[in-house]
């Protein structure tokens, strides 16, 4: 690239330029080779000493971190030696990939060999491969088909918040007063953590004793006003939370939609005679849909996620009416130190996501296509 | 002594009537010959307690790193019998441990700090959150990192890390450095020790006792209501489960000083595993027969006891309660029962902790501060047999049984520093300065996240003296005092993993609860998930450890 600019602009890149030794292709394969060579036995090594077959090994399996740093650093090298100045280029990224293959992928798949041992923290003879039987444990498991069934009801919910939302946002794109205040306002709840709505509407607005939404409720005749004791109440109860959370996030991405709708559509309907009803039903809100689904399927992937406001105030109760498939999953690994069971639900949880976000997309897709 | 209790004596401040009192108490102890009549080494001892006691002294604000350091310093006398100064110069040590409500670890430094000048050894720290410990510790054991040579760790653990053979075996210098024949009753073996080895400084105490309200208890209408309605006896703080359950069911729909009147609170959600504790509470009585020390599990299989007659009428007995207590008991943690609940005014009885008792008049939600008493948990008619079946009714009366819930905070050494002597003695010798009896004293009148746990923490005109309210102290102290030392205590299984038989039988028991399964059939889901449990982790080694944390 260097070669094509001007010599006056090039002399910016002069000395990077002239770092670089003519690339030396040979030497590159012949680190790369020997770094994965190095790497891999160092990894068989501490698998044939972990598994009791040398005698000789690291006591943990840091050293096999430390190669892996070794490999990354030699595979770096290897590129500038192999391909010169582009060499140099990746190495931009490099860093990113290998920090991306220890911290994501490996821990992915290695998750999922997780998933096929029985380790419990506790145990004292550390993960041992059992098969399907966490599987199997996983399908007879009550707790998790109870969580799954909370989730369908949470997941339908996400239409009313959808509903509120766009009401919202269709105030917020109206020429009302203080319009610029009202959308910030209406933004504040989604810069909340969860967990600080948790404790601010869940245990202290919403409590039974002091909280002043309970002092209401009696004002306005319910007895006793306990948001948690029932399960259709208690439900209700955490969605109106994670609701309350959500809605801006939908509400600002339908707005942006509606600002960014022609004008002049719904002001020829306006001149055609249509009025407000019409408008919305057969302009606004069809054009509108491409936003629409979007919103709904990041908030539906939001919404299968849920469990920091189902631990916070309820702990799944009553009787695991509000438990969340991550919250149970939380219980599972976190109170229960129940590795291998708990990895499982949460991989066999993952698959089912992919396989229901896919039919999803697959199924919005027609809405989509709209736009073109 | 946590946090709330200091704010107690600071809330008291050193008025006139206490520094009269403090007077009294201290001419009392004179006049019974307590301090006139002690050789010159317990003179001096005795002058150290009241010296420790003024650090920083009643009424004079909380306890700063400075004192924490006086307070090391003026203890130190226990280490330099039987360390030479500089004697661990080079060495280097890790400490891990807790950093709750900026004590623990950091009070700890404070201590150590003098200890460090003196010895020439060198403490780093390992500071962990409460919810990150368990995590942190389970991974180290798990994953071969121990990373630490000494640790503050719960009793309950005991069986992941003693267990494991990862602990020092405690050398006997230290068990006379720390006067160990000090620690109440339920501290002393089998408690910290495995198959006859020390283990365990113990630097806590931790127990369930009955809180109740006086003035409902002494209350005219009710008492004429009680009988009214032909129930048998006075109307009285009830001192058996029986009891509890018909005067929690009396309760319902009655008034006290305007206010709807509960009895027993029982929490139904859980609590990260506490909340199992609770059951346990109401359980013991039932289940813990004097004859035999086990009450969980069976001790020659594992097999669990939580599903035989005397638990199954536990879980009946919260099933009966549940209708009589508040309207949200079903969205009630114990953190629900004792802040929300009970020091706000709400209920009459409660199991809890100490902490409900230190923060009943310094909590500024607490309304109960002149109107709280303390005893012991109640105990039950009739006590189930594990061994033959059937509910005995003791001669002696109503069989007590005290939940000595989580067993308090201690020290422990691990086995990583054996290999060198030097630094093996001086980890053992940091960790007996931490749990010396003087400094017990003064962790145990000041914040410090601990509670009383030595005989000698129960001398009341001491307490007095330093400014306690003498009734509420003594009404206080007398319920954990009869706790520890009771005879038929039940003690926590320390075997491995214990929370996670807590944490799924809260799952379990939250179900029952809401209605969903029945007390026998929810307890044999619980029992089944413990088998698995111990299955998992290890049927054998469970049997040999639950025998070996027994004694037997």
């Amino acid at each position: 690239m260097t070669t094509a600019l001007p010599e006056t602009a090039g002399k910016m890149h002069e000395p990077l330029s002239r770092s670089v030794s003519e690339p030396s292709a040979p030497t590159g394969r012949a680190l790369i080779w020997a770094a994965s060579l190095g790497l891999a036995a160092v990894v068989l090594w501490q698998m044939l000493f972990k598994a009791g077959a040398v005698a000789v090994g690291f006591e943990n399996w840091r050293p096999v971190l430390y190669a892996f740093l070794l490999w990354a650093v030699a595979v770096g090298a290897a590129q500038v030696l192999i391909r010169g100045e582009r060499g140099k280029h990746a190495l931009f990224v490099l860093p990113a990939v290998a920090f991306t293959v220890a911290m994501v992928i490996f821990p992915t798949f290695f998750g999922l060999y997780l998933a096929f041992t029985n380790w419990n923290l506790s145990s004292f003879t550390g993960p041992q491969f059992n098969g399907l039987d966490n599987l199997r444990s996983l399908m007879a498991d009550a707790y998790f088909w109870n969580a799954l069934l909370n989730m369908a009801y949470y997941v339908l919910f996400v239409l009313v918040q959808y509903a509120i939302a766009f009401g919202l946002a269709l105030l917020l794109n109206a020429e009302i007063r203080a319009r610029k205040f009202f959308r910030v306002a209406f933004l504040l709840p989604f810069m909340l953590s969860p967990v600080a709505v948790s404790w601010m509407i869940g245990k202290s607005l919403m409590e039974y004793r002091f909280g002043p939404a309970a002092t209401l409720a009696r004002h306005l005749g319910w007895e006793n006003p306990a948001f948690f004791t029932t399960p259709w109440i208690a439900r209700l109860s955490i969605v109106a939370m994670d609701a309350w959370v959500w809605i801006p996030f939908i509400m600002i991405l339908l707005l942006a939609g509606l600002q960014a709708m022609p004008k002049e559509v719904t002001e020829a309907a306006k001149v055609d005679g249509a009025n407000t009803w019409q408008s919305f039903w057969q302009i606004t809100f069809p054009l509108m849909l491409p936003v629409s689904v979007t919103a709904i399927v990041l908030k539906i992937i939001f919404q299968l996620k849920l469990a920091d406001i189902v631990i916070n105030v309820t702990a799944g109760g009553p009787g695991g009416a509000t438990d969340t498939v991550s919250s149970f999953i939380f219980r599972e690994y976190r109170d229960r130190s129940n590795v291998g069971y708990g990895t499982m639900l949460a991989e066999f949880y993952l698959v089912l996501i992919i396989i229901f976000v896919t039919l999803l997309l697959k199924f919005v897709s027609r809405f989509m296509q709209r736009t073109n | 002594m946590h946090v709330k209790q200091h704010e107690t004596i600071l809330a008291m401040q050193a008025n006139r009537r206490s520094v009269l009192k403090g007077a009294a108490a201290l001419s009392a102890l004179a006049a019974t010959g307590g301090l006139t009549a002690l050789s010159p080494e317990a003179r001096a001892q005795a002058e150290l307690r009241t010296q420790l006691l003024q650090v920083p002294g009643v009424g004079k604000g909380s306890p700063t790193d400075a004192d924490w350091q006086k307070v090391g310093e003026l203890c130190l006398n226990a280490t330099k019998a039987n360390v030479k100064e500089g004697e661990f110069k080079g060495v280097e040590l890790t400490f891990m441990g807790l950093n709750n409500q900026n004590l623990h670890n950091l009070l700890f430094r404070g201590f150590l700090k003098p200890w460090e000048a003196y010895t020439g050894a060198k403490i780093n720290w390992i500071d962990l959150a409460q919810a990150d410990y368990n995590a942190r510790l389970q991974q180290s054991i798990a994953t071969g990192t121990v990373d630490f040579d000494i640790v503050e760790m719960g009793a309950p653990f005991e069986g992941d890390v003693c267990g494991k053979g990862l602990a020092s075996e405690m050398p006997d210098w230290v068990k006379a450095q720390i006067e160990m024949d000090d620690y109440v009753g339920y501290l002393k073996a089998p408690v910290g020790t495995w198959n006859g080895k020390t283990y365990r400084i113990s630097i806590d105490g931790d127990c369930h006792t009955f809180n109740y309200r006086t003035d409902v208890f002494s209350d005219a209408d009710l008492a004429k209501a009680w009988k009214d309605e032909g129930h048998q006896g006075d109307w009285a703080v009830p001192n058996t489960w029986q009891k509890v359950q018909e005067v929690t069911k009396f309760l319902k729909g009655k008034k006290v000083a305007g206010q709807d009147a509960y009895g027993y609170l029982d929490p139904a959600k859980g609590w990260g595993g506490f909340a199992f504790y609770f059951l346990e509470s109401r359980a013991t009585a039932y289940a813990k027969h004097p004859d035999d020390k086990a009450w969980l599990f069976d001790v020659d299989t594992m097999k669990p006891r939580v599903n035989n007659p005397a638990f199954v009428r536990a879980i009946q007995d919260v099933i009966d309660a549940l209708p009589a207590e508040p309207a949200d008991q079903l969205n009630a943690d114990p953190g629900t029962t004792a802040f929300q609940q009970f020091l706000a005014g709400t209920g009459s009885m409660l199991a809890w902790w100490g902490d409900v008792g230190s923060m009943a008049k310094t909590s500024d939600g607490s309304v109960i501060g002149d109107t709280v008493a303390f005893s012991i948990l109640p105990g039950s008619d009739d006590v189930y047999n594990a061994k033959t079946g059937q509910w005995d009714k003791l001669s002696s009366g109503p069989n007590f049984a005290p939940n000595m819930a989580y067993i308090g905070w201690g020290v422990y050494v691990m086995a990583r520093v054996d290999s060198d002597p030097v630094k093996q003695k001086a980890a053992w010798s940091a960790a007996a300065h931490l749990g010396g009896k003087d400094i017990s004293l003064w962790t145990a009148a000041y914040p410090s996240g601990f509670q009383p746990y030595r005989n000698s923490h129960f001398n009341i005109p001491e307490w007095v003296a330093a400014g306690y309210d003498e009734a509420f102290i003594t009404s206080y102290l007398k319920s954990q005092s009869d706790s520890y030392n009771h005879p038929n205590a039940a003690i926590e299984p320390r075997i491995p993993g214990i929370f996670q038989y807590y944490s799924v039988a809260e799952d379990e028991l939250a179900k029952i609860y809401a209605g969903g399964s029945t007390a026998q059939a929810g307890a044999d889901a619980i029992a089944a998930a413990w088998e698995k449990i111990t299955d998992q982790i290890g049927r054998d080694k469970q049997i040999e450890l639950y025998k070996a944390s027994l004694g037997a």
